[in-house]
């Protein structure tokens, strides 16, 4: 495991990504990791406060594409991601910080899954009142992602990586 | 031009442009007239909006002007505390008159109780704002001071006992968890408020159509609450640490995008060519540019944000 982690880190891409002193680098592939979670977070948070019972005259049928938006963020997220990861793979990987943080997005993305079969593969939706299991899975994913936010911060922070600049826990 | 200039440009902002938009609301009030009185909280919004860059600037020229000779170090922090007791209630009146304005589109006029409320509010908020600017202008005019206060040392002003720059700096810096704990909010702030931004933007551009626009005008103020959470914990920093942000030009840059999204936000909120866009109708051509721009504005400031430790000096 820390054999391939350290060849990952050693690859010519991770030293790149580690040593430009370029804007396109690092710096670069870090905003698009942030523009990414806004596209999948704001995107699926609205769409929950809806289901949970907000603005509740917008309808939800048509709010399907407005949702897929989320699938860019993701794949925007996971490349970027991966860089991310193999710039520094021998302190992430072995980081429990960054494993809660992996564990909590495949949470949400099988609730957002969940959510998506119930909202948009039901032709009556906006008929009725939303059920209250559908409320749950909304609440829960709201909860989910604020819980990865807090994890991705808190790597900066806690365990092996500072993955930001080297910042040490409160000596900033 | 330094920051200390713009400062000098910007603090006239916020004391003269209230007075302007107290006196207009007050007399839009009396007489009943909805219409100055939508117009009077644009302003009031708007000049909440320009004292955000009156306020930060103020930080970057007291860096630049304590060190000077003739300058008393204790007028400049009494100025500060004063200053940013005035902008917290000023943020709070640019908030309530928002809601307000929103109000209008949303139920066709705001409770009584509400425009009353930022009546009072706007007035505590030019008296302390007139305070805050009076006490600047001894910083560079000792003309304005007479002889006995600048020698005496100055009591702390009522009010910044529970609010003041150095506790507000020791809360930041002082406990361990403060720091990370408002980095994760900023990031949950930054997407509910991206989440919003896009429904709204994207609809004016084309997506989703068969929604009326203002059906999707009620998610306006979860886009505010992520806003209001991203200044309250954006000023922690930046009261924090100020020297990582006053000179970075990312930050510069952060701050410019975001008063021109407060100038969109007052088009989206009540514009009534935008407002009357119904179910299957294209926006009009001048709604959509603004639209666009919204959505650059706000990557341009998540771009900025994070570019702050390299484009600049935060760390």
């Amino acid at each position: 495991m820390m054999d391939l982690l350290m060849r990952i880190e050693a690859s010519g891409l991770s030293t790149w990504l580690r040593e430009s002193p370029s804007l396109w680098a690092f710096p670069f592939v870090l905003t698009l990791h942030t523009i990414g979670l806004g596209l999948i977070v704001g995107t699926t948070v609205v769409v929950n406060l809806r289901i949970l019972g907000g603005a509740s005259r917008i309808p939800l049928a048509p709010l399907e594409k407005f949702f897929s938006i989320m699938w860019l963020g993701f794949a925007l997220n996971a490349v970027s991601g991966v860089l991310l990861f193999a710039k520094e793979a021998t302190t992430v990987g072995i980081s429990g910080v960054f494993w809660i943080k992996m564990s909590l997005i495949a949470l949400s993305m099988w609730v957002l899954t969940r959510i998506r079969t119930r909202v948009f593969d039901d032709p009556l939706i906006d008929t009725r009142p939303v059920p209250n299991d559908l409320r749950a899975l909304a609440f829960a994913s709201i909860v989910l992602w604020a819980a990865a936010i807090t994890a991705g911060r808190l790597m900066a922070y806690i365990g092996p990586t500072q993955a930001e600049a080297g910042i040490q826990f409160g000596s900033r | 031009m330094n920051l200390a200039h713009l400062h000098l440009l910007l603090n006239h902002v916020p004391t003269v442009g209230f007075a302007v938009g107290v006196c207009l609301f007050l007399v839009a009030l009396v007489e009943q007239d909805e219409k100055q009185q939508r117009v009077s909280l644009g302003v009031l919004f708007l000049v909440a909006v320009l004292s955000i860059p009156a306020y930060l600037t103020g930080v970057a020229a007291s860096e630049i002007m304590q060190d000077r000779p003739g300058v008393s170090v204790d007028l400049i922090r009494t100025h500060e505390d004063a200053a940013l007791s005035a902008f917290a209630v000023m943020e709070l009146t640019g908030a309530a008159a928002w809601l307000a304005l929103w109000q209008f589109r949303r139920l066709s006029r705001p409770p009584r109780g509400m425009l009353v409320s930022i009546l009072f509010l706007s007035v505590v908020a030019f008296g302390l704002m007139a305070q805050a600017a009076n006490l600047g202008g001894g910083i560079r005019h000792p003309e304005v001071v007479s002889l006995e206060e600048t020698v005496t040392p100055r009591e702390p002003l009522a009010g910044t006992i529970w609010l003041n720059t150095a506790s507000v700096r020791s809360f930041v810096n002082d406990t361990d968890w403060v720091w990370p704990a408002c980095e994760a909010i900023h990031f949950m702030g930054l997407a509910l408020s991206f989440g919003v931004v896009l429904l709204l933007n994207l609809r004016m551009l084309g997506m989703m159509k068969s929604v009326a626009f203002a059906d999707l005008h009620r998610t306006l103020p979860w886009g505010m609450l992520g806003f209001g959470v991203n200044l309250v914990t954006g000023l922690m920093f930046f009261i924090g640490v100020p020297e990582q942000y006053t000179t970075n030009p990312s930050f510069q840059w952060k701050i410019l995008f975001l008063v021109l999204l407060g100038v969109n936000l007052i088009y989206v909120t009540s514009r009534q060519k935008v407002w009357a866009v119904g179910p299957g109708e294209d926006a009009p051509p001048t709604a959509k540019v603004v639209a666009a721009s919204t959505i650059f504005l706000w990557i341009g400031v998540v771009y900025f944000g994070r570019m702050l430790p390299y484009l600049g000096n935060a760390y």
